[in-house]
């Protein structure tokens, strides 16, 4: 890897069964076809682990990825994924964060660490630059994120360590526990932090003294001002500053797709109350960013008023903000700050949380669930009490905890009744955006790799309502219409691909996509002046699709077609009754052809054609999905 | 003198002053070869970047044994690594934990009158103006800070 610059160029493989600790060179031909994070990840399990592996067995492979910018200058780049199988879903687990984990595991000398087997005593594992050790972590069990990462940098006495953690939710098995860095930077999805407990191990602590090198140290620098200084003339700058993706929620009411109280609406009479902008005005005290971020839009908040006087912690995002007032019709801003910091602690996805107990709402108010079934909790839609209540028995697996703490589609085989009202695709709960006043983003949750997820695609071009940009982009006006139908394949598969480029090479999505500044064009220039690799924008963008492909074989090989490429049914059949998004529904399939054709997937079933799999250098998977039909 | 102030109010610990002095100084991205180091405390958001305030007394000098260290025309404080034996008596009597010795004393020069910290910064925490030094430590400052939000614990 001496020829290719911003890599760290090593690989590290911890083996608990042995206790062994195996480092060797990132595999040139890994960079050159995946670029990074998501990339490797994807491809590395595709092609080492089998189908039918047990997410909580010890044949599961935890893998922390980052890329090529990670460590240097460039805006935004903090970024890692961390996969896996998923115990939650099934398929593949996969979740991102920033923070400043990332850039230290390349300081330590590593683009990917990769954990296997199971430890036959709860370990913390410590990477000090070559250095691995397996430290006792019987005196963490049970600790929640916070504590364990005050006792972890007292117990190794240095407070530039970064950790990875995971939470009690995690070690009582809850199925949608994430790993958390900075204490509350969260890879919350798909249960990750569950898979990394069931191997025994609570936390990674990193240390990392070593440097990153660019292979054009002028251009480079070049292209960071560049790019710096559009982010600084953005119009978006301020707003994302000031909110973060907070700002989000007050947009969403006004277009009609805030899902409010389970999706029944997508207004929420509460939302100014609840809003991003009144965090700004009245809550948050001081700006905090990831590693290497020009527009540091984490916002640290003290609690000024009420109950909650004097709580205090970074965030929120949009996800877990919505999750805990509208989609729960809780208008109490501290309150939900409350239940955000307590998932937080506890080490729960706030967004999976938060359907399953707005699902839970939803069946209470349809007189579907008894109060006796519900260990007597009143779940009248915002009752905050119940949703604090809950939090802590999902987290401890207790009483009615226990049927939500896999998920809302696991709790609903368990009850045997609410399935169809479960707001999920593929066992991945849904985001906080209403597919039927967003339908480009809906096509994405149907089809996303992890399951019900936006941010695979997060065709944000479709929110400008610009007729011109889908005309100039897809050829298709309807493309850059939000609740238009035609084009959304085509703008999807762009998306997917623009999106899985950026969570290989690990900055910011929120910045490099959305504010339209890390095009192909752009990256290609930008990873030649990193690594040296030459790539025209076009390979840049095949590099996207041989992800997006690897990731379709992974789910494939676990048994996922066409058929699970499906949105709730209330989505598909009853439209919003209020707001701006008024009257549609989600015309699924139609949708669904585009994208296969786009994609050239198989439209019956929604597999890989072999000639796609060929032209992208993965004739290897084409044979075995041969091999299994 | 011109000196850089910190505003640890604003300071949103995103460490890219870290990467703009190390890649100036030496061309390679590396908190570690860097001369200001951003101390955090994550539980309560804070952030503050430690860097050579140039005092007027500098007990670094006084403490080096060999005369390795020496006041610029600039003001700041110069190392001469043909003399520097590696010691860390520097290191140990620094007031504000502003210098580091890796193969040799890491400290501060300004960039030559154009600190690329400042630079670079994007919530104007450090800002480059005539001053005095500032004798605030960041465990002090940090205090204070908790103390105005409510969160004294």
């Amino acid at each position: 890897m001496a020829d290719l610059k911003g890599y760290a160029g090593k690989v590290l493989r911890i083996q608990l069964h042995n206790g062994e600790a195996k480092i060797h060179d990132l595999e040139k031909e890994l960079a050159v076809g995946f670029l990074g994070g998501r990339g490797f990840n994807s491809k590395r399990l595709y092609d080492t682990m089998g189908s039918g592996t047990d997410p909580l067995g010890p044949d599961n492979r935890l893998m922390f990825s980052t890329g090529p910018l990670v460590g240097t200058i460039f805006p935004t780049a903090s970024r890692f994924n961390v996969s896996a199988k998923s115990p939650q879903t099934g398929i593949l687990g996969d979740s991102n964060a920033g923070g400043h984990f990332a850039a230290e595991m390349k300081y330590a000398g590593y683009d990917q660490i990769i954990i296997e087997g199971r430890s036959p005593d709860p370990v913390y594992i410590y990477i000090n630059d070559g250095d691995v050790e397996f430290m006792d972590a019987s005196h963490l069990q049970g600790q929640d994120i916070y504590k364990t990462d005050e006792i972890i940098r007292a117990d190794l006495a240095d407070q530039r360590i970064q950790t990875a953690i995971a939470g009690p939710a995690a070690e009582n098995g809850v199925k949608y526990s994430g790993i958390f860095v900075n204490l509350m930077r969260a890879a919350a999805r798909t249960g990750l932090g569950t898979v990394m407990a069931s191997k025994g191990v609570k936390a990674l602590a990193v240390r990392g003294t070593g440097s990153i090198e660019v292979a054009d140290p002028r251009r480079f620098e070049e292209l960071v001002e560049r790019i710096e200084e559009e982010i600084y003339s953005h119009e978006q700058y301020w707003p994302r500053r000031k909110m973060g993706t907070t700002r989000i929620l007050m947009m969403a009411n006004e277009e009609g797709f805030l899902p409010t109280r389970h999706y029944t609406s997508g207004v929420f009479e509460h939302a100014e109350e609840v809003s991003g902008e009144r965090l700004a005005e009245e809550f948050n005290v001081k700006t905090r960013g990831c590693f290497a971020c020009p527009i540091p839009c984490s916002r640290f908040y003290v609690v000024p008023e009420g109950r909650f006087k004097g709580l205090y912690a970074e965030g929120p995002e949009y996800e877990a903000l919505g999750s805990f007032t509208s989609r729960v019709g809780n208008g109490d801003l501290g309150l939900a700050l409350k239940a955000i910091d307590m998932c937080n602690k506890l080490g729960l996805d706030a967004l999976t949380t938060g359907e399953c107990i707005s699902w839970a709402m939803e069946l209470h108010e349809r007189g579907m669930l008894p109060r006796s079934m519900a260990d007597g909790l009143d779940l009248s839609w915002g009752n905050g009490e119940a949703i604090l209540a809950l939090i802590e028995k999902i987290a401890s697996r207790e009483g009615f905890g226990d049927i939500l703490a896999d998920g809302s589609r696991a709790a609903a085989a368990k009850l045997g009744f609410g399935a169809e009202l479960t707001m999920q695709v593929k066992g991945l709960d849904l985001i906080m955006a209403d597919p039927r006043g967003l339908k480009g983003f809906g096509l994405g949750y149907a089809v996303a790799s992890r399951g019900g997820d936006h941010l695979r695609s997060e065709p944000f071009l479709e929110l400008s309502d610009d007729p011109q940009r889908g005309l100039e982009m897809f050829g298709v006006a309807e493309a850059t219409l939000r609740l238009a139908d035609r084009g959304k394949g085509k703008l999807v598969s762009y998306f997917e691909d623009w999106n899985a480029v950026i969570d290989a090479l690990e900055p910011c999505k929120n910045i490099m996509q959305n504010m339209e500044i890390l095009t192909f064009e752009v990256a290609s220039e930008v990873i030649e002046a990193t690594t040296g690799l030459r790539m025209t924008p076009s390979e840049v963008r095949l590099v996207g699709e041989r992800i997006i492909n690897i990731e379709r074989a992974f789910i494939v090989r676990e048994g996922i077609r066409r058929r699970d490429d499906s949105l709730p049914r209330r989505f598909r059949e009853e439209p919003l009754t209020e707001g701006a998004s008024k009257g549609t529904i989600f015309d699924q399939e139609p949708m669904l052809d585009e994208y296969y054709d786009e994609r050239q997937w198989d439209p019956e079933i929604g597999i890989p054609k072999e000639s796609t799999l060929i032209k992208l250098g993965l004739g290897y998977v084409a044979e075995d999905l041969r091999k299994m039909a | 003198m011109k000196r850089i102030v910190v505003d640890a109010n604003l300071c949103a610990g995103c460490r890219l002053c870290e990467l703009a002095c190390s890649f100036f100084h030496e061309e390679v991205f590396s908190p570690t070869l860097s001369r200001v180091t951003v101390v955090k405390q994550d539980v309560y958001g804070l952030d503050f970047p430690v860097l050579c305030r140039q005092c007027d007394h500098c007990p670094a000098i006084d403490a080096c044994p060999t005369n390795a260290l020496t006041r610029t025309e600039l003001g700041t404080i110069a190392a001469d690594i043909e003399a520097c034996v590696g010691c860390t008596q520097c290191v140990e009597e620094c007031t504000y934990n502003a210098v580091k010795l890796v193969s040799e004393p890491l400290i501060c020069d300004l960039c030559e009158g154009d600190p690329q910290c400042v630079r670079r910064c994007p919530t104007k925490a450090l800002s480059y103006e005539e001053s005095k030094p500032d004798t605030r430590r960041p465990e002090y400052v940090f205090l204070e800070m908790r103390r105005r939000w409510g969160i004294d614990g």
